[in-house]
């Protein structure tokens, strides 16, 4: 149809640039580069220390547990399901931010994807292993924990297949096997970047095996790139899958509150919901100290706060379809748990959450506020105290007040509930540090695809003008 | 070239007018159904409920293609956006369709009988949802809100042919942000209305996401066969490529595993629990033939079309694109049917004339309106500023 020429009458419609300032190709290696190839600056250490001491007190207080048991956390009857779990499903849902980016975008053909999918990728990871510490050590008999597993076993005894608790163990081990995966492989061309820049003998050795002999010829991406489409599609039902199944663990069940059919896919739009407000928080950090405001634009973090608020508010929908239907199925104890959750002794923690989950992502509605950065990094970070409350509402509220009024309990936190939470931040910001300084956190490869210069057409219509 | 030329360039060829037919069709559909009104009143109604429906959400799903199209800035579907604004402005016409609903509640909903209600503890905590005027009154407020977004997006949609502005495509994304909060809402409390509450007693809070994934299929299939067709007759062939049906093609294939995500979340929770409020939907529906049914719909609305659809060369072959868009069509209606009938039919499944004769009297119409409106203006939207990218775009 060469009869239309309106497209170059009109302006086009068009966002600006994926990447400003009008980089060349050597200029973003050089610019991804340069953290990873420079000496550690000191702020690292003491971040690093931190996360390190925080790590510490984490492991100090989960060996006391082995010691003396899960009685030292605040569970008690009839709440026996306490943080541990409310941190494991808050960790897990944050992970989900990279697969989505890494793996959903790409297929939808979201190129803005490029400049956040690798720093996005390393969080789920890092949040995954922060999740998985608990389901291990909440069982209370650790030395047993390989039960989690359907080992043959010469007593001929297995795990219950029909419990969601062991789907939990697949789901989210066959999501951090593909996650990581789905990493390793982004990451190969850029370490290979790094192994051709590499000053010492040691580190070119070391980076020459972990590119795995990559040269960059017209096979080698060929084959990259079909490779990493088709761990796109692998992952893509991994991303509906793994918070479906958390929240089977709960669903299943016939407690007031947990038992409801929209579990599944209201566990995962919160769960990308958390995950983009923590690729926000550490994207904006990251991209001020490293200098990326040019490759993190205005524009990632503007789609990234519309995304927050399109998840905000399928959160809020299953928020109102569950009261509404609480009250609609004309069961008593439904309507209870949920009225208690509204106005009960958990009212503070219901609200919070709805502040924060609803109310908070409502600003993204205005342009202005979705282009402020204090407005969003503020924002980013109550959503996921939001989300942390939202998973404390569902574990405690349905829990502390069951079928018999006789055994209510108002449920309180110990030390070693705040403090093992608190350990997994160490231990995610251990591992978030150390990819930040050794490995590129933006992928390198791709924002070169997205530059201009890349369309084989660039220099011709360059000629023209 | 100016705005009027193209507009010219790109008109429904006269000798291409297929709504006719369609009109004719529609309407003696519609005869014949009123003929089974007075042979068999109940059938009737339940026939008319699961026809309406199902077009209806054929409807709303366009409704949405559009907005989804408009919020997110696509390119690729600048090129079907004018089949899909075609399918929602049916609405309101759907809206007259709904009347012969309304003396069909008797019928229909058991929670509309008073001597049932004052007999059940259950049904009497829920009057104040289910009653007849608030039930007619939040009908009126669904189709007013479809009304206002389907109206105001061809309104916008109108003047950009008229006018190369591109505000106006910023002024659609801008009305579709809150229009899809509305959508959202009207959908799921439409299909708690129409169809849940045909079981009083049984609730799912994922119900409105259920309907929700079979509506978007449904308008999938119906764009790619409209396309389909008027390529056939030689009509935007070079305009809507292969690049666009392997498009189509993806999302039917992606969205028929979300349906199945949806349908299993909403069994497996419910089978897990095992409490007689909830099974009751299911126990219903495995009753007699009504079993076989409900297994045509787990291997036909997901299992062959996602076996059949998973490779490339199946998404580009045109032939048996149109064979799923058939396909997807007629398993929405059937899903439908299986959620509506087992209400009148408890023993098995059982197929009526008047089935039929609703099913192609309300889509006689429907095709006859859609057509009509796409006949309209421009079967592209000619100012929009993405249309030749749109033309252009190909599947790396």
């Amino acid at each position: 149809m060469s009869t239309i020429t309106k497209e170059t009458d009109l302006k086009v419609h068009e966002d600006g640039e994926l990447v400003e300032g009008n980089p060349t190709f050597a200029s973003v290696t050089a610019d991804i580069s340069r953290a990873p190839e420079a000496g550690t600056p000191k702020l690292w250490f003491v971040a690093f220390g931190a996360a390190l001491s925080l790590m510490g007190l984490g492991l100090t207080l989960i060996g006391y547990l082995f010691w003396e048991g899960t009685g030292i956390w605040g569970i008690q009857n009839p709440a026996g399901w306490g943080w541990a779990i409310i941190n494991f499903v808050w960790w897990v849902g944050i992970g989900h931010a990279g697969t989505l980016i890494s793996a959903i975008l790409f297929l939808f053909r979201q190129r803005w994807r490029t400049a956040i999918n690798r720093f996005a990728e390393a969080m789920t990871i890092f949040a995954v292993i922060c999740a998985l510490v608990f389901p291990g050590i909440h069982v209370g008999r650790v030395w047993v924990a390989y039960f989690m597993f359907p080992l043959p076993n010469q007593m001929g005894m297995w795990p219950n297949f029909r419990s969601p608790l062991l789907w939990d163990v697949f789901a989210v081990g066959t999501y951090f096997t593909v996650s990581l995966l789905f990493w390793y492989v982004g990451l190969i061309p850029d370490l290979a970047t790094f192994r051709d820049r590499a000053k010492t003998k040691i580190k070119k050795a070391a980076l020459a095996v972990f590119s795995l002999g990559w040269r960059g010829g017209n096979r080698q991406w060929q084959h990259y790139e079909r490779a990493y489409l088709i761990l796109a599609g692998l992952s893509t039902p991994l991303v509906l899958s793994v918070h479906s199944v958390v929240s089977f663990d709960f669903a299943v069940s016939l407690i007031p509150g947990w038992h409801t059919t929209i579990f599944p896919p209201y566990f995962v739009a919160g769960a990308i919901f958390s995950g983009f407000a923590m690729v926000m928080t550490l994207a904006l950090i990251a991209r001020k100290i490293y200098g990326l405001e040019h490759i993190i634009t205005m524009r990632h973090l503007e789609n990234m706060n519309k995304i927050m608020l399109l998840t905000g508010m399928m959160v809020g929908y299953a928020y109102s379809c569950e009261f509404f239907v609480a009250w609609y199925s004309g069961n008593l104890y439904e309507k209870a748990i949920f009225i208690n959750r509204a106005i009960g002794p958990y009212a503070w923690a219901y609200w919070t959450m709805i502040f924060c989950n609803v109310v908070v992502p409502q600003i993204f509605w205005s342009r202005k506020m979705r282009r402020n950065i204090p407005v969003m990094f503020v924002a980013s970070i109550l959503i996921n105290v939001g989300m942390w409350f939202e998973r404390f509402v569902i574990v405690i509220t349905s829990l502390s007040q069951d079928f018999l009024p006789s055994s209510w309990d108002y449920f309180s936190p110990t030390f070693f509930d705040v403090g093992i939470y608190l350990g997994t931040f160490g231990i995610f910001f251990t591992f978030f540090l150390l990819f930040l300084r050794f490995l590129p956190m933006v992928a390198i490869a791709e924002i070169k695809g997205v530059l201009p210069q890349a369309d084989p057409h660039y220099y011709e219509h360059n000629g023209h003008h | 070239m100016n705005s009027s030329s193209l507009a010219e360039q790109f008109k429904l060829p006269e000798s291409l007018k297929p709504g006719k037919i369609a009109l004719i069709v529609g309407g003696a559909g519609l005869l014949l159904s009123a003929v089974g009104f007075f042979v068999d009143a109940k059938q009737f109604y339940h026939s008319y409920l699961a026809a309406f429906v199902f077009w209806t959400t054929i409807a709303l799903g366009g409704l949405f293609f559009t907005m989804l199209h408009h919020l997110t800035g696509a390119t690729w579907s600048v090129v079907l956006r004018r089949f899909s604004e075609a399918i929602m402005v049916i609405l309101p016409v759907l809206a007259i369709l709904f009347l012969p609903i309304i003396p069909g509640m008797h019928d229909l909903y058991h929670w509309t009988h008073e001597e049932a209600v004052a007999a059940d503890h259950i049904l009497q905590q829920k009057e104040p949802y289910l009653n007849i005027p608030f039930f007619l009154i939040r009908a009126v407020f669904y189709f007013g809100v479809w009304f206002l977004l389907a109206r105001t997006l061809k309104k916008y949609s109108t003047q950009q042919d008229n006018a190369p502005e591109p505000s106006l495509t910023d002024k659609m994304r801008r009305f579709s942000a809150p229009g899809m909060l509305l959508f959202a809402v009207t959908l799921t409390y439409a299909a708690f209305d129409w169809l849940m509450s045909l079981n009083p007693h049984w609730y799912s809070t994922i119900f409105g996401v259920y309907i929700f994934s079979g509506s978007l299929l449904s308008v999938l299939a119906f764009i790619l066969l409209a396309a389909l067709y008027l390529r056939g007759k030689d009509v935007l062939q070079s305009v809507i490529t292969l690049e666009h049906y392997h498009d189509l093609g993806k999302l039917l294939f992606g969205f028929t595993v979300f349906w199945a995500y949806i349908a299993f979340s909403q069994y497996m929770l419910i089978w897990y629990g095992n409490i007689p409020e909830e099974t009751e939907f299911f126990l219903q529906r495995w009753e007699g033939s009504w079993k076989y049914v409900s297994m045509v719909i787990v291997f036909f609305h997901f299992a062959l079309p996602f076996l059949i659809l998973v490779t490339r060369a199946a998404k580009r072959n045109l032939a048996l694109m149109k064979v799923m868009g058939f396909w997807f069509l007629i398993i929405h209606y059937v899903d439908i049917h299986w959620i509506v009938m087992p209400t009148l039919h408890t023993e098995g499944f059982s197929l009526s004339w008047i089935d039929f004769t609703t099913l192609i009297g309300i889509g006689g119409l429907f095709v006859w309106y859609f057509w009509k409106q796409f006949a309209q203006q421009a079967t592209v939207p000619i100012n929009d500023p993405k249309l030749q990218s749109s033309i252009q775009f190909t599947n790396a």
